[in-house]
């Protein structure tokens, strides 16, 4: 980065941009904190650390923004290494999340119709086409997507990623890493890790040739470091799911979840998790529900429905059910042990082998059996993703074994994670309201 | 290949003289392993009436081509296989391999394949013993262990048949038979010992009248697999000849020679060597490469795009390969269908379209 560069850089945003950020996160304190500020009866005021996330959030793409003024910019998979791109000073984009933003922002569907227009079948994930349509159109909710220098796959979550990255890298025509994970119908062998371990040494190789310097160690084991504290924070935090009444809900998670994703590997992202655990703890002594009054606790698996997480989590909240843990939230916090900031390299190929979703659908059952006892969940709601085979296929047998030997009713709710055509509000309500019926009796 | 004898016959035979049969599903396996524990591999692509028995398992956003597949084995009709063995080649073969060891009582071993996503030396020393754990297991299954020697044997019986299946591939539009009739010898690979469809082959290419020049437009045929068959009848009622053949259960396992003198090396060098396939997960630039090379060689004036509704690895590079093509001149149609179920009149009607534009 030469020293204009850099001035810019710091002045774009380290002054003004998170000098403006940080204003806009105290104003939205202090609107927090008047009484009266927060109006539905059914769902608990937001966590007050909520305007930080937003902060938080908003510094990260800001920083995306200006990465042109000298930082290389890597766009990963959700489920990739990205300890080591964080060590060679990358900024990371996550086009999921970015998608995600767009769902939430009821901007997917007009992209997703983008990417169809250009040939894409309506067949393909939603976040794909999301991304996709985002890339041909330029369009985004967060100002601006940097462009790529180096593109990293990691094919831990699904083999669309795979695709979807090829699609991209011959778009950008920038080096696309592909971090192929094996995987797991039962346990991970000794040559699936080490098969993950040379790719990740290769990995480090071209990501050091486009940043044009070499990983340091000592930061990798930072940041390494970093990820796992963060992990076992984000854990802790879902853990507090397991009080009665749970101080925070899967549809909370859904979006407190942004840092474990994005921005994993660095201290800012502990930061946040250590405070928005402390003040969980503080609901929990208090008895604070994320809903007022909560009846019944569900187990959510699969993606959140992201153009219809409010109207969910409402609905919800007014039949007094709390949705008190999620498989999806999960994901982000149960490896956390496995994280090894001394040997960053090695743990890395195991960690990154182990996501639920590369692994079977007994391993995923075997999750949520233990999750409908640890949180005492009442009853599942397995979310049918039409954009998430790896995810859905399997929850057919998966409902009628959790209902037949725990005796959870469990629902099977046919959705889509960022495209709303393929979601019915009249259709949804009518089988909620009756999948709650049948809990409240 | 009119004597060819059929699957049931086949598998009747195989069983008789001692063998054992396993049921494949779609797409990359090696054939030499299975042979040499005198297992006959047996493909299962999942058209033909398999019925929808399957639905009970799988969202009715799974390809046809799982859902058939899982449809045969809950209706009897996979009960001569003694065991499975479910190539990773997707998230829903995943799955279904998944549902198998977990969910669905398989009542058989059931044996994944992962195949890497990548060519280089990692990935083949991966594959390499991905399929060594895989003869263990079938040493087990069968308390038999062949030796190097046996599994070089048995490799050098699938490369003879390969060699002839490429044969008559680079022959295809020339031989004077329908495109239904091609594809039956073509697919009969499918299921015949390597030997005898080396034997078929040869007598085909030999018995079989060639044309200078084909008989239609011709054309190059992509996707997973020409099912149901009717598709080729609508193509050659149209007036194409197929010329070049891009699917993934013929032309993209017209694989590589290798001459490692580790069987399992070589076995997998094959594989990843083979041509470019979406299900291995090859950049775009390859695929496109390929179909230009395949379409400049047999002067290919239409490419048809003949897809698996829900196939996510045929349809991310499908924009790409058409765009490509089409800037080399060549037109395209992509068709969508559900492998299940006899191909609409629309799909005869879109061909007719594309073909009188050439004419």
């Amino acid at each position: 980065m030469s020293l204009a560069n850099q001035l810019r850089y710091h002045l774009n945003v380290s002054i003004v941009g998170n000098s403006v950020l940080r204003l806009q996160r105290w104003q939205g304190e202090w609107q927090m904190s008047r009484p009266g500020s927060w109006q539905n009866a059914h769902i608990a005021p937001p966590v007050a650390v909520a305007p930080r996330l937003k902060e938080l959030i908003s510094r990260h793409y800001l920083k995306g923004q200006y990465a042109h003024l000298g930082r290389k910019v890597a766009w990963v998979t959700s489920g990739a290494p990205v300890e080591f791109l964080v060590a060679l000073g990358y900024f990371v984009l996550y086009p999921e999340n970015h998608a995600a933003v767009c769902g939430i922002r009821r901007m997917s569907e007009s992209l997703c119709t983008a990417a169809e227009d250009a040939g894409y079948s309506p067949d393909l994930c939603s976040y794909a086409r999301t991304d996709i349509g985002s890339v041909l159109t330029g369009k985004t909710p967060v100002g601006k997507v940097p462009r790529p220098d180096v593109l990293v796959c990691c094919t831990n979550i699904c083999q669309t990623v795979l695709f979807w990255y090829r699609v991209l890298a011959h778009h950008f025509n920038v080096p696309l890493i592909v971090i192929d994970t094996p995987f797991l119908y039962t346990e991970a062998t000794e040559r699936a890790v080490a098969y993950v371990k040379a790719q990740l040494e290769d990995a480090v190789i071209v990501a050091e040739r486009v940043a044009g310097r070499s990983l340091g160690f000592d930061k990798l084991k930072q940041a390494t470091r970093y990820s796992r504290q963060a992990c076992e924070l984000w854990m802790k935090i879902m853990e507090c799911g397991q009080h009665r009444p749970a101080p925070i809900t899967a549809f909370d998670e859904f979006f407190h979840m942004a840092p474990i994703v994005e921005m994993r590997g660095e201290a800012f992202t502990v930061d946040y998790y250590a405070a928005l655990l402390a003040e969980l703890e503080q609901r929990k002594a208090n008895n604070i529900g994320a809903v007022t009054v909560e009846s019944k606790r569900l187990l959510w698996d699969n993606l959140p429905v992201w153009h219809r997480v409010r109207w969910l989590s409402e609905m919800l909240a007014e039949r007094q059910v709390a949705l008190v843990a999620s498989t999806y939230t999960n994901a982000w916090g149960e490896l956390a042990h496995l994280v090894d900031p001394e040997r960053p390299m090695e743990s890395a190929a195991t960690v990154y082998l182990h996501p639920i979703l590369n692994r079977g659908t007994g391993h995923k059952l075997k999750t949520m059996r233990r999750m409908v006892d640890d949180y005492q969940a009442d009853g599942v709601i397995l979310h049918s993703d039409r954009s998430c085979k790896p995810y859905s296929i399997g929850q057919i047998g998966q409902r009628n074994r959790l209902a037949d030997e725990l005796g959870a009713p469990a629902l099977l709710l046919e959705a889509d994670h960022n495209d709303p055509r393929a979601f019915s509000n009249e259709q949804v309500a009518t089988r909620l309201s009756a999948f709650l019926e049948l809990l409240e009796k | 290949m009119d004597s060819t004898p059929t699957r049931t016959q086949v598998i009747a035979e195989h069983k008789r003289s001692g063998g054992r049969i396993a049921a494949v599903f779609p797409v990359h396996y090696s054939r030499a392993l299975f042979r040499a524990f005198n297992i006959l591999p047996v493909e299962v692509w999942g058209g033909g009436r398999t019925g929808n028995a399957g639905d009970a398992h799988l969202q009715a956003y799974t390809c046809s081509v799982v859902r058939g597949v899982l449809s045969a084995h809950l209706t009897g009709m996979l009960r001569d296989a003694e065991l499975y063995c479910v190539p990773h080649t997707c998230d829903s073969l995943q799955g279904l391999g998944s549902l198998f060891l977990d969910l669905v009582d398989p009542g058989r071993p059931v044996i994944p394949i992962y195949l890497p996503r990548d060519e280089g030396p990692a990935a083949v020393a991966f594959m390499a013993s991905e399929l060594r754990a895989i003869y263990d297991r079938l040493a087990e299954l069968t308390g038999s262990r062949p030796s190097d020697a046996d599994l070089q044997r048995a490799i050098d019986r699938e490369c003879e048949a390969d060699s002839v299946l490429a044969a008559m591939l680079e022959l295809q539009g020339r031989l004077a038979l329908p495109a239904r009739a091609f594809y039956a010898a073509a697919r009969s690979r499918e299921y015949l010992p390597a030997e005898q469809f080396a034997a078929a082959g040869r007598r085909l290419l030999e018995t079989t009248v060639r044309r200078e020049e084909p008989a239609g437009v011709p054309i190059l045929l992509s996707g997973i697999v020409p099912e149901p068959e009717e598709i080729l009848d609508q193509l050659d009622a149209a007036g194409a000849s197929i010329v070049a053949d891009d699917m993934a259960c013929c032309g993209r396992r017209n694989y590589a020679m290798s001459t490692n003198s580790d069987p399992f090396g070589r076995m997998a060098e094959q594989i990843l060597g083979g041509p470019p396939d979406s299900t291995r997960g090859v950049a775009v630039e390859r695929r496109l490469a390929h179909l230009l090379s395949l379409a400049s060689a047999r002067r290919v004036r239409a490419a048809v795009f003949y897809e698996v509704k829900f196939c996510e690895p045929e349809a991310f590079y499908l924009p790409q390969l058409r765009r490509g093509l089409e800037e080399a001149g060549i037109k395209t149609l992509a068709l969508e269908v559900d492998i299940s179920e006899r191909p609409s009149h629309q799909i005869a009607t879109r061909i007719e379209a594309l073909l009188e534009t050439l004419a």
